[in-house]
């Protein structure tokens, strides 16, 4: 009940693992035998305390590492190396400094060899959607740091990920910054039309920025996703949507995975990840 | 005219330091008076500089141009002398700048090739390392032997002295750039070749630009040194000709011209490489006014 009618997964992952070897020799565990599966056009938020795994799992995702144990498939195949299929947005800015913004969103497309007129063409309606267009020839160093995150949601869209994962891309600014933010990803997100949907994988350690965002939110705990929770409300989410009784229940839960509150049970039993169908 | 000025105006204390440089120069050929033979002071004053220094330059015109050499026997003039200077000059320039570029290229390339791949580093790494710690002067007799003295001897051993150099800046400044931007690069699409190219070359650059001119110095170095050795033509045969009968007023003006023209080289380097790290955080930035 928690995944998209009707679309099938697109991201399939069955016991995967990823361990490290510290430099004293020990290794770690980052991610310990986790399954899951992920629909066409879900808003994922991967939610739980700092260390837990999560973005270790995204980077797998994105193919930027590659699993210890265990498999993971994007669109029915399996990810050996990251592709333009699946976009990142990075915690850190990202935005190459020595390209002027607008060449930073065409980038992709010129790697692949799109046409001049039409990666630009791509490019400024991007940026006009994240409303940019004014420092389309500006260097990211003239820019805040709000907007180069802004830069670097428009690349992705512009370069045509199907899937975008997101690594606690908004961790860094202010909430009001924050908060515009979410609303320019979720439009973004939101155009395509429900059946056309880009899936979104969105890391976050910010409980109510993953009740804003999220379809379904699975928690992680240890490098284990240790609850997966649907959330219904209807979008677009306003500040009394959140206060509705579902919504405090989910974060209740939410918090008490993070160790916050002690009342987990009384929202009721937590699911275990990837069990229900 | 009227920017010449200003120019001229804005950098007033540097040129009075150097006016007050080229006085010491001639109060010093007046106290040390000695010579190294009879006739050529140690210390030229600059009355024999740009008179009997300037016109003896005309002994290393090779002819044409309608105006005849010395060797021919014309005598000494202002005009064989300025094209004289010229003709040696675009040929150590020329030696120069060939060697620069491709030690540069080559020290590039290999440089690259050590964060390449596991095997490029293998292979090019040892290698490299090892010709990096020969000193460079002493190779010019074996580069002579190997490569000839004409052009393709003096352009190898410009061209390792400068190459060694890109190689170990370019080792250590690809160490240096950030992972993200790297990994944004995959995640967009980019391959490998598209990296180094769009991503590794822009992110190096800030740090290589120390390395350039460095490079810039050794090279003036390298191809002088080469030039000491069985060269026929350029600046540093005029110097070491002038080594063997002790004029050193020669080989003075032959310095001067050295430094007017790796002043030139830094200017032109200087101009290009801000222009092509406007992009930087650091660009026009002035550490404290006044």
């Amino acid at each position: 009940m928690a995944r998209a009618a009707g679309g099938r997964d697109v991201i399939v992952a069955s016991n995967l693992s990823r361990t490290f070897r510290r430099a004293d020799k020990q290794t770690v565990t980052a991610l310990d035998d986790v399954t899951f599966q992920i629909g066409r056009g879900q808003f994922v938020c991967l939610v739980g305390p700092s260390g837990c795994g999560k973005s270790t799992l995204l980077k797998l995702v994105a193919g930027l590492m590659l699993p210890s144990a265990g498999t993971l498939e994007v669109e029915g195949e399996a990810v050996t190396k990251p592709g333009p299929e699946r976009g990142m947005v990075f915690q850190q800015d990202s935005v190459f400094p020595w390209l002027r913004v607008i060449d930073n969103v065409e980038y992709g497309l010129k790697c692949r060899g799109v046409g001049k007129d039409e990666r630009r063409r791509s490019a400024e309606f991007y940026l006009e959607r994240v409303g940019l267009s004014h420092v389309a020839r500006a260097w990211p160093r003239e820019l805040s740091g709000g907007m180069l995150k802004r830069v670097a949601v428009a690349t992705v869209f512009a370069n045509g990920a199907n899937v975008l994962l997101l690594d606690e891309p908004f961790g860094a600014v202010d909430y009001v910054t924050k908060r515009n933010l979410h609303d320019v990803l979720l439009a973004l997100w939101t155009e395509a039309g429900s059946d056309e949907r880009r899936t979104v994988v969105f890391v976050t350690h910010d409980v109510d920025e993953a009740l804003i965002l999220a379809d379904r939110i699975l928690v992680m705990h240890s490098g284990r996703i240790v609850d997966d929770l649907a959330v219904e409300a209807p979008r677009p989410r306003t500040t009394d949507g959140l206060m509705e009784p579902t919504m405090v229940q989910h974060k209740h839960v939410l918090l008490a995975h993070l160790g916050l509150e002690d009342t987990a049970g009384a929202a009721g039993a937590p699911v275990s990840a990837g069990a229900d169908p | 005219m009227k920017w010449l000025i200003a120019q001229l105006w804005r950098r007033r204390v540097s040129i009075l330091v150097l006016f007050a440089m080229a006085g010491v120069w001639q109060i010093l050929s007046t106290i040390f008076t000695a010579e190294a033979v009879p006739g050529e002071p140690m210390v030229p004053g600059w009355q024999i500089v740009f008179s009997r220094t300037l016109l003896s330059l005309s002994d290393y015109w090779r002819g044409g141009l309608g105006v005849a050499s010395v060797a021919e026997g014309a005598p000494q003039s202002y005009l064989a002398a300025i094209l004289s200077i010229l003709d040696h000059s675009v040929d150590t320039i020329v030696r120069l700048y060939v060697g620069l570029l491709i030690g540069g290229l080559v020290g590039t390339l290999l440089g690259m090739a050590v964060s390449w791949s596991r095997w490029t580093r293998r292979i090019v790494d040892l290698p490299v390392q090892f010709l990096r710690t020969l000193p460079l002067l002493a190779m010019v007799p074996m580069f002579q032997l190997w490569f000839g003295i004409d052009f393709v001897g003096k352009i190898a051993f410009v061209g390792y002295g400068v190459g060694v150099i890109f190689f170990a800046g370019v080792v250590n400044a690809v160490k240096n750039v950030p992972q993200i931007y790297i990994d944004n690069a995959r995640t967009l699409g980019a391959s490998r070749l598209q990296i180094y190219r769009t991503v590794v070359l822009p992110a190096i650059f800030p740090e290589m630009r120390g390395t350039i001119l460095l490079s810039l110095g050794i090279g003036w170095a390298a191809v002088l040194g080469a030039e000491y050795l069985g060269a026929q033509s350029g600046l540093g045969y005029i110097i070491i000709y002038s080594e063997q009968f002790a004029y050193l007023d020669r080989m003075f003006v032959v310095a001067l011209i050295f430094v007017f023209y790796a002043a030139i080289s830094y200017a032109i380097f200087d101009r290009l490489s801000r222009r092509l790290l406007r992009w930087t955080p650091q660009a026009g930035r002035v550490v404290a006014h006044g």
